[in-house]
């Protein structure tokens, strides 16, 4: 397959990027790990005329640190995260979404600000993301933005961004003591794999009574964009952490929280059901981590 | 507009200009003759492309060219050191883990990737290391014992740590 005729530019700089990305508007395309945006250019499912790659910026293929927060540049790879000692210990559940997109070829290349721009229902670092609570920042002519992850998805491919404007990173507050988070993926196999559903959990708990102080569960592949469960959040928060409680969270999750589609890769009934599960086990195995953390 | 790359391949320097539209695997195939990388899907499915960019096994037909501007790129050629085979393709070869084919050179080189990085890969990183090879023919049960013959505790002997140094 041919790729269109385009001009490539490299730019070293923040700034230049954003420069070219409002010299040529919207013929211009970011182009980071290219896993997608290579592929659809291949297809022409869409075109550009100008390609920019960010992945000689190095401000953004970092992942920074300080006491309360991580920043992770826009162009860090998910064998970036994967390997990271603090995604490793403080944000297990992304790097588990980060272990388990596409396959280890697809996972050396890809990046999460491209994962995120994608903005996929089944992107698979999105639901730890949100449950993280995400900060999103953008970057244009006038300066830097920030916004909570669910705001900035709209729809499948849609982001709230503007064409002059360049994601640079995502900032994610380091979790206290006494709390976990999990995530598990489900797909018909284990790599380069669309999920049928994933899902992600975090939970802080009271080390007291056990009591559960902040839930917070995101759905991905159910609807156009990843969720937040708020009514199993709901039914979670001040109540004793319990198996047969997080049973009921994953049944008002299925329920109330989820409106998926049929498709060939299963069944809205199907995907209803597995959210009922998964979302028990996340939930579970993040209680699990806050009791000893 | 034809720009101009510096590029180490198998450790030989090419001063190349290349379309920007060109992927780094037409660039080998069709530019440098190196066909042993293989084109199957062509959307970084399949795992034929596979070529080492930098140390990190990558799809090469979701690479651009122009993008390995001062990269270091390894591929199926830059194996085999003129005396033979090089280890990792004489077990390969040894096991029947070739059937076909047309999936060895990207499978070789996901397997040398797993082995540069890993001395003793587990059973579960070998198989996560070739989850983005496709192959149609063994049914990869020949493949993963091949590569598993080439880690240095199942062959104490081994001296594929010390082989690949030369390439």
């Amino acid at each position: 397959m041919l790729l269109p005729k385009f001009e490539f530019y490299e730019p070293a700089s923040i700034q230049e990027a954003i420069e070219l990305k409002q010299k040529y508007g919207p013929d211009a395309k970011l182009l980071a790990g290219g896993t997608d945006l290579l592929v659809h250019l291949k297809k022409k499912r869409i075109t550009a005329d100008h390609i920019i790659s960010l992945m000689r910026i190095k401000d953004l293929v970092q992942i920074k640190m300080d006491e309360a927060c991580v920043e992770i540049g826009a162009c860090v790879t998910m064998a970036q995260l994967s390997n990271s000692q603090i995604i490793q210990e403080k944000f297990n559940a992304l790097k588990a979404g980060a272990d388990n997109l596409g396959n280890h070829l697809i996972r050396n290349r890809a990046t999460i600000g491209g994962n995120v721009c994608n903005a996929s229902p089944a992107g698979d670092t999105l639901p730890a993301l949100m449950v993280y609570q995400a900060q999103i920042i953008l970057q244009g002519p006038t300066g830097r933005r920030k916004m909570p992850i669910e705001s900035f998805f709209q729809g499948p491919g849609k982001v709230d961004m503007n064409a002059d404007e360049l994601l640079v990173g995502l900032q994610l507050a380091i979790p206290s003591g006494n709390c976990g988070a999990h995530y598990i993926q489900l797909g018909k196999r284990k790599s380069s794999e669309i999920n049928v559903v994933n899902v992600a959990s975090f939970v802080q708990i009271d080390p007291g009574d056990q009591t559960i102080i902040t839930a917070r569960i995101a759905l991905g592949s159910v609807a156009p964009t990843p969720i937040r469960s708020f009514y199993a959040e709901d039914a979670l928060n001040n109540k004793t952490a319990s198996e047969s409680l997080f049973y009921e969270a994953g049944e008002i999750a299925r329920q109330k929280d989820c409106k998926p589609i049929n498709d060939f890769r299963g069944t809205a009934e199907y995907r209803k059901a597995m959210i009922g599960v998964l979302t028990k086990r996340t939930l579970a195995e993040a209680f699990r981590q806050a009791q000893i953390r | 507009m034809k720009r101009i790359i510096s590029v180490s391949i198998n450790n030989e320097i090419h001063e190349l200009a290349v379309e920007p539209n060109k992927t780094l695997a037409d660039l080998l195939r069709y530019d440098l003759g190196l066909t042993g990388t293989k084109k199957g899907c062509d959307t970084g499915d399949c795992g034929a492309c596979t070529v080492i960019l930098n140390g990190d096994a990558v799809n090469s037909c979701l690479v651009l060219a122009v993008q390995t501007d001062g990269a270091t790129v390894e591929t199926i050629e830059g194996l085999s050191n003129g005396d033979g085979l090089h280890p990792i393709q004489a077990a390969f070869v040894e096991h029947g883990a070739i059937q076909c084919g047309f999936c060895s050179p990207g499978m070789i080189m996901s397997a040398k990737n797993i082995l540069d990085k890993h001395q003793n890969p587990s059973d579960q990183e070998i198989r996560q290391g070739i989850s983005g090879n496709l192959c149609r023919c063994t049914g990869y049960q020949k493949i993963f014992k091949a590569i598993s013959s080439q880690c240095s505790d199942t062959n104490p002997g081994n001296n594929y740590g010390g082989l690949h140094e030369k390439i």
